[in-house]
């Protein structure tokens, strides 16, 4: 369509926007193993005025046995939206249960929620809920995930840790890691755990709270780009690692594109999480990239960089995949374009 | 997938909506907050940022209110209308001159005219000259638009014209007020068979009848000779007025009806080859829903082809509310430095449906992006906000008036 109304103001990938969510509604990606204190959080996030407006989705992910018989009592007595009305979800379908949501509060059915916190199942693998919201064309108009949050409790984490691939995932993918339950594990416990937790995500904001009790805005705000641009290599027992890849000059858009189809082709699933600022030739501000496995988020370019930075900054996290052998990829793709 | 019972459809719909703007103030204008359809913005010689607002009836005349701290608006002058029979629902800003529309409440009073006033010192508005236009048949002046320090186009009656129909009384003239203090009319234009000397038929009355008349009156430098002229049940006119003098029709669309009239505000878009056209809704409980936002495909002017509109939230959430809901005002992308610029996001004000922003880079699905839909002002008699007028500043601060009580809404875009 732009094609033939096409705007001198826009970029090359359309409207430029002051932030990567633009207008759509944020999400919150709210993990942790069962008993991690996420429904504590929640509920305390809840009561706060950054609450107010909040619809609550809790994702069962086929779970079984007994953690799918608390998660449903759980939600039965869930209040689920900040400002005092009710909405409970639960729901297998994440996608079927957003889109009925997002339809219901255009017909004024639902109350006009401003933001949605996806609560997963304990043993959930964050990266299917990441999946929804570029695999659905129509979801990833409506909703932007702002910042996936991963607790993890004090006393139990660390040994968590150890035996759970799932618990590791959630600690790699999340960008803030919130650790729970420190008045009862001891400080030496926590601290060890947030050693831990910083070895396999070294670029994630650590924080601790004790009771829910946790300043609101660390279930909302966005990881800075300074803080996304932060992660140190990093290796895993899973194979999983993680990387930065730099780049001081602009990148024309057609390199990135077919480096990125060529990872996606041949190593898709273990492109776990992909995400970041490019400088982009053409573009004025920075374009924000993310990948989650085999399916890209449409790329989007905003109005200004943040600073005089305008480095491009993406982080990997991938596994089995080799910092190596990625720019050896994106250098090869840069000569031939 | 369990849904709890969220009870009856609609039961939060009088909830204030605040999605994707940030309120940084209201003032309510010393008690004085019934606006009307006329904001401007100047930068005064001190540097001060002064908002120029319109009331939309007396005893006021306009207020000037401090903006320069978008969170702390201040009044630093309200002035008085010489009559109780008067009002002045409009007023346009070029340099430190603001012009300023009068209509009376019936044909043959006055003053009714255009004024202009000297506002370098914005506490002192001083009257530089008043152009008469009233007449036996006239109610003077409902709307005007100056923004090039040269002319302005307005929406009138004169006393020499004497329309076919008693509701057609206002119609385009244009205005050279390059002497300031002596405006003389260079032109002017109504639609054929409005008048009672036409040797046309007047035009067929509107099931609701709001008559054949001049609204806005929009010209912008990227086409000089192009005035955008919406015409309340004529729809609206794509007018040559390279020769003030002689106006010409290059090209007219109407959408009603079927719909209900009352065209108000015509757009363009130049780089991208659309138009955004505007209805007002001037019915209580939407009884002339729908009143739209519609854009067209302007590529060509002589053919303009209407390809979609601004999708609304549902009637039946609104019309109850109390007053109107519907289209009105938008941000007409006012061609002067101290406004904000876009072919890709329309502001609009609905009434009791609050402020709205639309995304319109696809210009064939707009979406809707941001809504402020605020409680209802203190003093208001209908129980619902009634928003009226919307302008963007250059620095992307949002002011946004209410028809009733509530003054000035100052806001900041948050998407």
């Amino acid at each position: 369509m732009n094609e033939i109304f096409p705007s001198p103001a826009a970029g090359p990938l359309g409207r430029r926007l002051r932030r990567a969510r633009g207008a759509r509604v944020p999400v919150t990606v709210l993990t942790g193993f069962l008993g991690a204190g996420k429904t504590t959080l929640l509920r305390r996030f809840l009561g706060t005025p950054e609450g107010q407006g909040t619809a609550v989705v809790v994702n069962e992910f086929g779970a079984a046995g007994i953690d799918d018989a608390l998660i449903r009592a759980s939600a039965d007595e869930t209040v689920l939206l900040g400002n005092g009305c009710m909405c409970c979800i639960t729901r297998s379908d994440l996608q079927e249960a957003l889109r009925r949501m997002v339809i219901e509060r255009d017909r004024g059915e639902i109350p006009d929620f401003r933001r949605i916190v996806i609560e997963t199942s304990g043993l959930a693998d964050p990266s299917p809920i990441l999946q929804t919201f570029a695999t659905d064309r129509a979801l990833g108009e409506e909703f932007h995930v702002e910042v996936v949050v991963t607790v993890i409790d004090a006393e139990n984490g660390l040994d968590t840790l150890g035996w759970s691939s799932e618990a590791r995932k959630q600690a790699i993918l999340a960008d803030r890691l919130v650790i729970t339950k420190t008045d009862i594990a001891g400080e030496s416990a926590a601290s060890a755990l947030a050693a831990r937790l910083r070895a396999l995500n070294p670029g994630a904001e650590i924080l601790e709270a004790v009771s829910g009790d946790l300043d609101p805005t660390r279930l909302t705000e966005p990881v800075t780009i300074e803080r996304n641009a932060f992660v140190a290599e990093a290796e895993h027992s899973d194979g999983i690692g993680s990387f930065v890849l730099t780049q001081d000059s602009p990148m024309p858009w057609p390199v990135f594109a077919r480096c990125m189809d060529t990872l996606i082709a041949l190593r898709g699933t273990d492109l776990l999480r992909v995400k970041g600022f490019l400088d982009v030739e053409g573009c004025r501000g920075p374009v924000v990239v993310q990948f989650v496995q085999h399916l890209a988020h449409p790329p989007v370019e905003l109005e200004l960089w943040p600073d005089n930075n305008r480095q491009s900054r993406v982080v990997f996290i991938t596994r089995n995949i080799l910092e190596k052998q990625v720019r050896d990829l994106f250098a090869a793709v840069r000569a031939l374009v | 997938m369990t849904v709890t019972d969220t009870g009856s459809p609609n039961k939060n719909a009088a909830e204030p909506v605040s999605w994707n703007f940030k309120l940084l103030a209201q003032n309510d204008l010393g008690g004085f907050g019934g606006m009307g359809e006329g904001i401007a913005v100047q930068i005064a010689k001190d540097g001060r940022r002064i908002a120029w607002i319109a009331h939309e009836s007396g005893p006021k005349n306009f207020t000037g209110v401090d903006v320069t701290d978008p969170r702390n608006p201040k009044v630093v002058v309200q002035t008085e209308l010489p009559t109780t029979h008067m009002r002045s629902n409009s007023l346009d800003l070029s340099g430190d001159i603001l012009s300023v529309a009068y209509q009376t409440k019936k044909v043959g009073q006055q003053p009714a005219g255009l004024e202009l006033f000297d506002v370098s010192v914005p506490e002192k508005p001083r009257s530089i000259s008043f152009f008469d236009c009233s007449g036996p048949t006239s109610r003077g002046v409902h709307q005007l638009w100056f923004c090039d320090g040269e002319f302005v186009h307005m929406a009138s009656g004169a006393p020499d014209f004497k329309p076919s129909h008693p509701n057609d009384d206002q119609f385009y003239r244009c205005i050279d007020v390059r002497n300031p203090s002596k405006p003389v009319e260079v032109g002017r234009w109504w639609m054929p068979g409005t008048s009672a000397t036409d040797n046309v038929a007047p035009p067929p009355r509107h099931p609701m009848d709001k008559g054949y008349r001049a609204h806005n009156t929009n010209v912008y430098p990227q086409r000089p000779d192009r005035l955008y002229l919406c015409y309340i049940d004529g729809g609206m006119f794509v007018m040559d007025i390279k020769d003030k003098a002689n106006p010409k029709v290059i090209s007219h669309w109407t959408n009603s009806p079927p719909y209900t009239g009352f065209m108000h505000t015509a757009v363009p878009l130049f780089d991208r080859g659309l138009m955004l056209v505007t209805d007002e809704s001037t019915e209580n409980n939407a009884s002339d829903w729908p009143k739209l936002v519609w854009i067209l495909d302007a590529r060509d002017e002589s053919n303009l082809v209407p390809i979609s509109t601004c999708p609304m939230p549902p009637v039946d959430a609104y019309k109850d509310r109390g007053g109107r809901f519907g289209a009105h005002n938008i941000h007409e992308n006012t061609p002067v430095p101290t406004a904000w610029q876009s072919d890709q996001i329309v502001f609009g004000t609905f009434f009791n449906g609050g402020l709205r922003a639309f995304d319109i880079s696809n210009a064939y699905q707009p979406k809707e992006i941001a809504a402020f839909v605020p409680a209802a002002p203190k003093g208001s008699t209908i129980g619902a906000i009634q928003l009226n007028d919307v302008y963007v500043d250059e620095r992307g601060i949002v002011y946004t008036v209410d028809r009733f009580s509530g003054g000035l809404y100052v806001l900041e875009m948050d998407f």
